[in-house]
């Protein structure tokens, strides 16, 4: 059994803005979501890099006790989104908890928040708080939070995926729910991911020489894909979610179609966790290609993964030119990371739901801070400003620590 | 603390931070304010807060029959009695 899958909800908490509306409008005005880093009591003061992709902006969430007592702010960001998918798409409650309807969502490491706070306890000389730390805590923290609080929340009772693959992890979210939905496992899935505020994993990249640090005075200045002044990538928060339907169980409820997942690939490095890998982000793009069932030609832009990072922008330009150089158009690329940073384990589904922005609205918005291309990524059809454009048909890429590859392929839902 | 203090400062806790709504002496938790188990678990928590003593292994199994705000006030004075001796 293979069946179409549609996407009939999207909505994305992002450091550039909650919503079609105030996103379309960053990406438009050229607004940056880079800010500097807050103050969280523990690492700051140690990290180098001194800028983050904030959400800093109020979001009212109105979730009452009963389910926001397993929640940590990570699994805020995911039911708020969650939310607004199944709003959107207007499937009923009896559909909802059907067992017709699963979930896959994960985020990086479920809720450092929390887990720094047991921490905390564990190593506090007042060993009377050591008994506070409690199922509860762990509810809040573990990696599939995001996903259950989510099937809590709401009654779904289908699968339940929870992949958790660094900054793959929502882009899988989406590849594998994809898959669920084509060949019959489920009629549609709510997929995405989350990351909330989190030092540690700024420490993280800080330590491996990889964050930014040459702009802590101008955060907006920062990240800069492609660019020949990038100093490396900037660590970001958010949430976001797809609704992926059946195509015939959308068009028979009459459900508003924003796009079509065409084609997911992923695979693995088969070695280095860290470093890019040429062979193994190429053969990706191949695959994707393949799954689609289109060629290179068909695919008219490109949402690098583009992190700003020395070497991975000039292996990703490498992957996307091997894949895409000889066609007769090359497709536009942005690397949408310019705006927000890195949101970790978010990043490949709030890179889609830009990409559907753009396509409804028909514009493409370019790379932020590329100012002056690296010749070694220079091979690229670069947007560098904000142009009209009908794209139909997109490539999301996204590379994670740990060697695993995504390619999800997306085509304009209008008909 | 007299049982109507007790009722009072347990009550203000439903109220305050589990979020109940006109909450009555023999209500079911569980029925009529949704109240479960990792609620027992929040709830023990913050009873050993209030009387700055450690609550056994035991009596936390105790409490898991416990049905109505009624029964919690029971529960309390059980183990300040037994925790007094």
């Amino acid at each position: 059994m293979i069946r179409r899958v549609v996407i009939t909800g999207c909505s994305a908490i992002t450091p550039i803005g909650y919503g079609k509306e105030d996103i379309v409008e960053s990406l438009r005005m050229g607004q940056s979501g880079v800010k500097p880093l807050r103050d969280d009591g523990l690492l700051t003061e140690r990290i180098h890099s001194r800028v983050f992709g904030t959400v800093d902006y109020p979001i009212d969430y109105g979730f009452p006790r009963k389910d926001t007592k397993t929640m940590g702010p990570v699994a805020y960001y995911a039911c708020q989104v969650a939310r607004d998918v199944l709003r959107q798409s207007g499937l009923d409650r009896d559909f909802i908890t059907s067992g017709r309807l699963g979930v896959s969502f994960s985020s990086t490491h479920g809720s450092p928040t929390v887990q720094r706070n047991i921490y905390k306890k564990f190593f506090s000389e007042d060993k009377s708080q050591f008994s506070s730390i409690g199922a509860v805590d762990y509810l809040k923290s573990m990696v599939h939070t995001t996903a259950v609080n989510i099937t809590r929340m709401f009654g779904i009772t289908g699968r339940v995926v929870a992949s958790s693959t660094a900054c793959t992890t929502s882009s899988q979210s989406i590849g594998f729910a994809y898959e669920m939905v084509k060949f019959g496992m489920q009629d549609a899935m709510l997929a995405g991911g989350s990351d909330e505020y989190d030092t540690t994993t700024v420490a993280v990249f800080d330590n491996l020489l990889a964050c930014s640090v040459d702009y802590n005075d101008t955060p907006h200045c920062t990240p800069r894909p492609f660019d020949v002044d990038r100093d490396g990538l900037v660590v970001g928060e958010g949430g976001a979610a797809v609704l992926l339907e059946e195509y015939e169980h959308a068009k028979a409820r009459g459900a508003v179609i924003l796009g079509e997942v065409i084609g997911f690939a992923c695979n693995n490095n088969g070695g280095d966790l860290i470093l890019p890998n040429l062979d193994g982000i190429t053969a990706t793009l191949r695959l994707a290609l393949a799954d689609a069932d289109i060629s290179s030609e068909a695919v008219d832009f490109v949402s690098a993964h583009a992190t700003a990072t020395k070497m991975g922008d000039v292996i990703e330009s490498q992957a996307i030119d091997a894949v895409y150089g000889n066609g007769r158009n090359k497709p536009w690329v942005t690397g949408l990371k310019s705006y927000m940073g890195h949101t970790m384990g978010t990043c490949g589904a709030i890179e889609l739901i830009l990409s559907l922005y753009m396509m409804e609205q028909g514009f493409l918005a370019p790379t932020l801070n590329l100012d002056t291309v690296d010749e070694r990524c220079a091979m690229l059809r670069h947007v560098r400003e904000v142009q009209d454009n009908e794209i139909r048909t997109a490539a999301i890429q996204n590379f994670a620590f740990g060697g695993v590859n995504t390619c999800l392929l997306v085509r304009d839902g209008r008909e | 603390m007299t049982r109507d203090e007790l009722q009072e400062r347990i009550v203000a806790i439903l109220v305050d931070e589990f979020e109940f709504e006109d909450p009555g002496l023999d209500d079911n938790l569980r029925d009529d304010h949704g109240f479960d188990s990792i609620d027992a678990i929040e709830l023990l928590a913050k009873i050993e807060e209030m009387l700055g003593f450690q609550i056994s292994r035991k009596e936390k199994e105790q409490a898991m029959s416990i049905r109505t705000i009624s029964d919690i006030l029971d529960f309390i004075e059980t183990i300040q009695a037994a925790h007094k001796n």
